[in-house]
């Protein structure tokens, strides 16, 4: 039928169509008469053929298109065809989301759930610090609470929340482990793996228990940063890695001392490797607080603290988060 | 006007001529007397039309936007914003490149054809200060007396003022094949029938004539008809007209989803400016930029395939006009002939003999008939003797066919029979010298020549003459019958009636020979012969034979008609020749076939008035050009459309251009015949062919004029798209096989190519719908269309036909679209989709690999770009920074574009057929294809591994392992379009 459509519409001009009917328009018998009963239709396709086209005729023709009703035709197909078409693509399509959905499933079936099967992209590390709101500057007056409280708002949150360095939390699930050395769990992949407590009170000045504050309403904020979590990462390997602090670009003296803490600013081995969230559930990432005593105020400074160690990279262009990180700090009064 | 009066008119002095200061200042008012070549347009138009032509400007919109999108990102002082004024960059270049690529090609072709029309510049004898110079014909202007010999081409349109025996040849201005007469004297009203003045660029035969130029340049009578002839006006090539409506449906499929995403992704409340930048990305991926490109080249690769085989093609695109011709206008003299006459019927010993006319003939023993008869030996010694045609000196070494001779073409004919036949004709004739000899004048339509006889014991003279068969019968009262001497009775003049209308039906020239030994006693050895008082017998000769002469076909035309016919191409022929001669060749190559009559057949058959015969009968029509100028359109249109077989003769070139138009308002109607056709919608495609000044305006009209490359003028080479370089007919038909190919091979590389696209446009949708990291960048989609893909859709223009295509009719222009509807849609929702979806396993595995799980990367897309959080969360717990994210980002793109890259190497498989399966096909016939495999894969691992360094680039090098993920989709293709095809093959005709 529907190559008998073809035909039949594919003939431009008037004299023939009657014929192509007769040859395959069985079932349209009765329309031939409405047809010829019809003058206008015939005159109408005339015109068209003389190139005249208004856009009455256009506008006729779409309408014809959109809906024939002689050959009881949608947009140039019938509702049979139509609905075989639909049909068609409708179980095309379910056909390639199924092998869509089976490639998936076989792919998904080879990864393992605890370890990805590539770390390569994700290492060596990066760096992150908090307090973090918009961007990397901490700029605030000691004077003007208002200027300085998101930002201590943030690390309370961040050390609350997301570490839950509370110290019960951490006493009741997490274990005391033996520092300066790699905390490794064999066994199977799959069974749970115990997490070194790291409390919030080794943080000292910068813990927020003693000053609520940070030391930020005194001009001398504390701020976090934290090494980016890789799975089955060693940093170091075997010597804890440190941080240290300078002026980025500028005068070196505008950054005249910086406290670190905890150790002096290193991370500690036994917070390494890390499990995976599924196995190490309660994984801690350990920190290192900054505490900015004596900078420069009333001035932008630029800070670039970096991560020193074996492995280590700190020094690519195109990555400023990898193994260092830069911000910039301004006090006011 | 006299001699004086001229001088007077022009200024000049028939003795001396003009001043050289006199002629400078002509030259300077008028100009050089040369033809003003067609105005061409400027190349720097040309070159900008290919910068804004077709997808050009979908990309500068794509390129300002990307502008426009820096500027706002470098105002705000956005991070990266360079990205994106790259892009513009990239984009621009695209353009331009394309443009330049494009350009060149374009007039790579121009050139080929300039190089070939260049001519070497003629020179005149001038006479000049009352000195005789070589001037080059440039610089002749009005009033100059020029001396013209034999073998000259006219330098101007120039008024005899005196001539001995000149006789030039019109034939590439008026079409008459005889060379004309021309003597000073006025002798019509026309300048163009009147025989004291000579056209500029005709040739002057023999003879030699003084004349003053009376035009020069473009005001001769042939810079007239240049000049009509370009304005006529070019039409639109078909394929011109397919890359149009193209364009017109890729660019609106690329604006409407890039418009509708824009809305979409406005509504979602992405920024302006991110959706900008997704409307580029969807206009790049939509846009395939290389398309355009590689079909130019495939174009003139074909151009050049024909030209190997004698097709010189001058507009690339009128190699798929060929393709497409459903009429061939074609000429008779040269193109359907060998343009030779040649010796084709001997009637001796009443009977018919045919000799061989074909192109090469050798030896005496080719020829089919008896040559044992003493008839024949009386015959030859005639056909011999009585001829003045005589070889250039120094041909030896030349097949006799192609040797030169100096003689008319009949003469000529005879000659080159006898040698072939008889061996050296020169020795013959040297040892039977000639004593006496009448030359053939049109009064007494014989020529006559007396000769001493080569056996030396026979000292009769030997009277030979040939000519007009009837008037040679006249002056014979025996015939010779097997050697002997017999009465010419009524029943052997009945004979003679009976061969002579056979041979002159046949379209043949006749021409009779008779001699006569002079008896010894009444012509001694010193006889004095004297021509011009006739003392020797003219009448009572002895009658021995006819031989008949044609312009013989061309060996491989009839094959070549009977395939055109196969190939529902319709052949017609247009000639200013005899229409019995027009007709005999018809029949002879196949225009007309055997079984079909004319309407004058018919009414023979039945024996009823031409009146009376149903028209719809006949199948073929004889018209002449009187009976055509008495016809209305309408009765032209009728003979075009209801007859399948037609021969148009005694044509002239202006009718010759009413006819070609009558052809263009034809269609082919569904199964029966044709119909004419109102001229808003199109009709047949018709090509052309021709050689003279006098065809070039048809030329221009068809819709591909061929144009001779030996005969042909250079007029007719400028109006011509194409240039025929053998002037053989079955080159057409080799060009149209090569045309309809060609088409076919583009509608492959098409849909190859638009295939990619919705692999490349996916992505972007995605990307805007479920906010997961960008799968390919836009540099990276323009490195598939620009990179990867052009070798291999480039190897399809050299894909071998499925079927025999000479077998199909001639496409319709209305119906058979480079793109159509079936063709889209099953690029785009079919394979398009099956690409697209083995794209992103393989994308959806390196994420996956890299620790982000499909679940995760759904909806990521705000903090996924945030250049600040650098300690983005995987599915493991592992943290990524933004440029590691990136890093992934791009390994993402590499492996999406190696994925599109490997299901294009089984997309252009399966492209390589549209019916048959690939193994009917042959998978290793088309080398080409292979070169295209190796080089898209080669592109892509040195873009991988090569350039996986350079940032800008976007590419990563990619684990060995991601280039076999999306083999199972590629084989998947593959087997799909096997099945497609199976089911085409089993049930034709359904969807």
């Amino acid at each position: 039928m529907r190559a008998c459509d073809k035909r039949c519409g594919s003939v431009g001009t008037a004299p023939a169509r009657p014929a192509c009917r007769l040859s395959c328009g069985r079932i349209d018998e009765n329309k031939d008469e409405e047809k010829v009963q019809d003058p206008n239709t015939g005159e109408a396709e005339t015109k068209a053929e003389m190139g005249n086209k208004t856009w009455a005729d256009l506008a006729g023709e779409m309408k014809t298109f959109l809906w024939n009703p002689e050959e009881r035709t949608c947009l140039g197909r019938t509702a049979k065809s139509w609905g075989l078409i639909l049909l068609f693509y409708f179980v095309f399509y379910t056909c390639l989301a199924g092998m869509f959905a089976f490639c998936m499933y076989v792919m998904l079936l080879t990864l393992s759930p605890y370890t990805p099967t590539y770390r390569d992209r994700v290492s060596p590390p990066g760096v992150m610090i908090r307090p973090y709101l918009n961007g990397f500057t901490i700029a605030f007056n000691i004077s003007k609470r208002s200027t300085w409280q998101p930002y201590v708002d943030s690390m309370h949150h961040f050390l609350s929340t997301s570490g839950c360095l509370t110290s019960p939390v951490q006493e009741e699930k997490n274990i005391e482990c033996i520092s300066g050395q790699y905390f490794i769990q064999g066994g199977n992949e799959s069974e749970e793996k115990k997490a070194c407590q790291f409390k919030r009170s080794l943080l000292q000045n910068c813990s927020g228990i003693e000053d609520q504050t940070f030391g930020y309403s005194r001009g001398q904020p504390c701020i976090l940063l934290k090494m980016n979590r890789i799975i089955g990462y060693r940093p170091g390997a075997g010597v804890p890695v440190s941080v240290d602090c300078k002026v980025q670009k500028g005068n070196e003296s505008d950054l005249r001392s910086v406290d670190f803490y905890p150790g002096n600013g290193t991370f500690d081995l036994m917070y390494y490797p890390y499990y995976g969230k599924i196995t190490h559930v309660n994984y801690t990432s350990p920190l290192v607080a900054m505490h900015f005593t004596d900078v420069k105020r009333n001035s932008l400074v630029p800070i670039q603290c970096s991560l020193h160690g074996k492995g280590i990279v700190n020094d690519v262009n195109s990555d400023r988060f990898l193994g260092r990180i830069i911000f910039m700090l301004s006090i006011g009064k | 006007l006299s001699a004086s009066e001229l001088e007077e008119k022009y200024g000049t002095s028939i003795n001396k001529g003009l001043s050289s200061s006199r002629a400078a200042e002509i030259l300077a008012r008028d100009g050089p007397n040369s033809l003003t070549p067609p105005k061409a347009t400027p190349e720097i138009v040309k070159f900008l039309k290919q910068m804004v032509g077709g997808f050009s400007i979908l990309l500068w919109i794509g390129a300002v936007f990307s502008w426009i999108s820096f500027g706002i990102q470098f105002a705000q002082g956005a991070e990266s914003p360079f990205d994106n004024l790259y892009l513009g960059v990239v984009l621009a270049l695209v353009v331009i490149l394309t443009g330049i690529f494009a350009y060149y090609q374009e007039a790579k072709s121009t050139n080929i054809m300039a190089s070939f029309s260049k001519m070497i510049p003629q020179q005149a004898l001038v006479i000049r200060d009352a000195e005789k110079k070589e001037l080059p014909a440039e610089q002749l202007v009005v009033g100059d007396i020029v001396e013209i010999k034999g073998g000259d081409r006219i330098p101007a349109d120039i008024r005899l003022i005196s001539a001995q025996g000149c006789k030039v040849d019109n034939s590439s201005l008026t079409g008459e094949s005889e060379p004309q007469s021309r003597s000073c004297d006025f002798t019509h009203e026309n300048p163009l029938e009147t025989k004291n003045i000579a056209f500029y660029s005709t040739t002057c035969v023999e003879g030699t004539a003084t004349g003053i130029v009376i035009n020069t340049g473009d005001r001769t009578v042939i810079g007239r008809i240049a000049s009509l002839a370009s304005g006529v006006g070019n039409e639109k090539t078909p394929i011109a007209i397919e890359i149009e409506h193209f364009v017109y449906l890729v660019a609106g499929v690329a604006i409407s989803i890039g418009v509708l995403f824009f809305i979409i992704s406005v509504s979602m409340r992405y920024k302006i400016l991110d959706s900008i930048i997704f409307l580029i990305g969807i206009i790049v991926a939509n846009v395939p930029e290389g398309l355009l490109a590689t079909v130019t080249v495939s174009l003139s690769l074909t151009a050049k395939r024909m030209a190997k085989k004698n097709c010189l093609v001058k507009n690339l695109e009128a190699v798929e006009t060929l393709g497409s011709t459903s009429i061939i206008c074609s000429d008779k003299t040269g193109t359907l002939t060998q343009n030779r006459m040649t010796v084709a019927h001997l009637w001796f010993d009443n009977q018919i003999y045919s000799a061989d006319t074909s192109e090469d003939q050798t030896s005496k023993y080719a020829q089919p008939f008896d040559q044992s008869s003493p008839s024949w030996t009386a015959l030859s010694k005639i056909v011999t003797l009585c001829n003045r045609a005589e070889f250039r000196p120094g041909q030896e070494n030349l097949p006799i066919m192609k040797r030169v001779v100096v003689g008319d073409a009949s003469e000529t004919a005879l000659l080159k029979f006898a040698e072939v036949i008889l061996g050296d004709v020169m020795s013959i004739r040297a040892q039977n010298k000639k004593v006496a000899e009448i030359p053939f004048n049109s009064t007494n339509k014989f020529q006559l020549s007396i000769h001493e006889t080569d056996d030396p014991n026979d000292k009769r003279f030997l009277l030979v003459m040939k000519g007009a068969p009837e008037r040679i019968l006249e002056r014979c009262s025996t015939i010779m019958i097997n050697g002997k001497e017999e009465p010419l009775d009524s029943e052997k003049a009945e004979a003679f009636q009976t061969a002579y209308m056979e041979l002159g039906g046949m379209g043949e020239r006749v021409l009779g020979f008779c001699h006569l030994y002079l008896p010894e006693n009444e012509f001694p050895d010193t006889y004095p012969f004297d021509t011009d008082s006739m003392n020797f017998p003219t009448s009572n000769l002895c009658f021995v034979g006819l031989l008949s002469m044609i312009d013989p076909p061309r060996s491989t035309v009839p094959d070549a008609v009977s395939k055109c016919r196969s190939a529902g191409i319709k052949v017609i022929m247009v000639t200013g020749d005899h229409p019995i001669t027009a007709k005999a060749i018809a029949k002879s190559v196949g225009i007309i076939s055997a079984t079909s009559e004319t309407v004058e057949d018919i009414a023979k058959r039945l024996n009823i008035p031409v009146e009376q015969v149903n028209r719809r009968e006949a199948t073929a029509a004889v018209v002449n050009g009187m009976e055509l100028k008495d016809m209305s359109l309408q009765q032209l249109d009728d003979i075009l459309c209801n007859h399948s077989e037609i021969v148009f003769a005694r044509t002239s070139p202006q009718q010759k251009l009413i006819i070609v138009e009558g052809c263009q308002r034809q269609v082919r109607g569904q199964g029966k015949g044709w119909k004419p056709i109102s001229q808003a919608l199109q009709g047949a495609v018709v090509a052309v062919t021709g050689d003279g000044v006098n065809d070039s305006p048809a030329l221009k009209k068809a819709d591909i004029g061929i144009a001779m490359g030996i005969a042909g003028s250079d007029a007719a080479k400028n109006a011509a798209d194409m240039v025929l370089l053998d002037d053989n007919f079955a080159s057409i038909v080799t060009g149209v096989e090569e045309g309809r190919l060609i088409f076919d091979n583009l509608k492959k590389t098409i849909a190859y190519t638009l295939t990619k696209n919705i692999a490349e446009l996916c992505p972007f949708l995605i990307y805007i719908i479920a906010s997961i990291p960008m799968p390919i960048g836009t540099i990276t989609i323009l490195f598939i269309d620009l990179g990867t893909d052009i070798i291999p859709s480039v190897a399809l223009a050299y894909e071998k036909a499925e079927s025999d295509i000479m077998n199909r009719r001639p496409r319709n222009k209305k119906k058979d679209r480079l793109v159509n509807e079936q063709l889209a849609v099953y690029s785009y929702l079919q394979i398009g989709i099956i690409q697209s979806v083995g794209a992103f396993v393989t994308y959806f595995t390196v994420y996956a690999e890299q620790g982000f799980l499909p679940s995760t990367l759904l909806g990521v897309r705000v903090d996924w770009e945030n250049n600040a959080i650098n300690d983005f969360e995987d599915s493991y717990g592992q943290e990524w920074t933004k440029y590691q994210r990136m890093y992934l980002q791009w390994t993402g793109y590499t492996a999406f574009f190696v994925s599109i890259t490997i299901q294009q190497v089984a997309d252009l498989i399966i492209r390589k057929t549209r019916r048959n399966s690939i193994f009917q096909q042959g998978l290793f016939r088309n080398k080409v294809i292979w070169v295209g495999i190796f080089s898209q894969i080669g592109i892509a691992l040195i873009l991988s591994y090569g350039l996986g360094h350079v940032t800008a680039l976007n590419f990563i090098p990619l684990r060995f392992q991601y280039w076999f993920v999306a083999v199972p989709f590629a084989i998947l293709i593959w087997v799909y379009d096997e099945v497609r095809k199976l089911f085409i093959r089993r049930y034709p005709g359904s969807k």
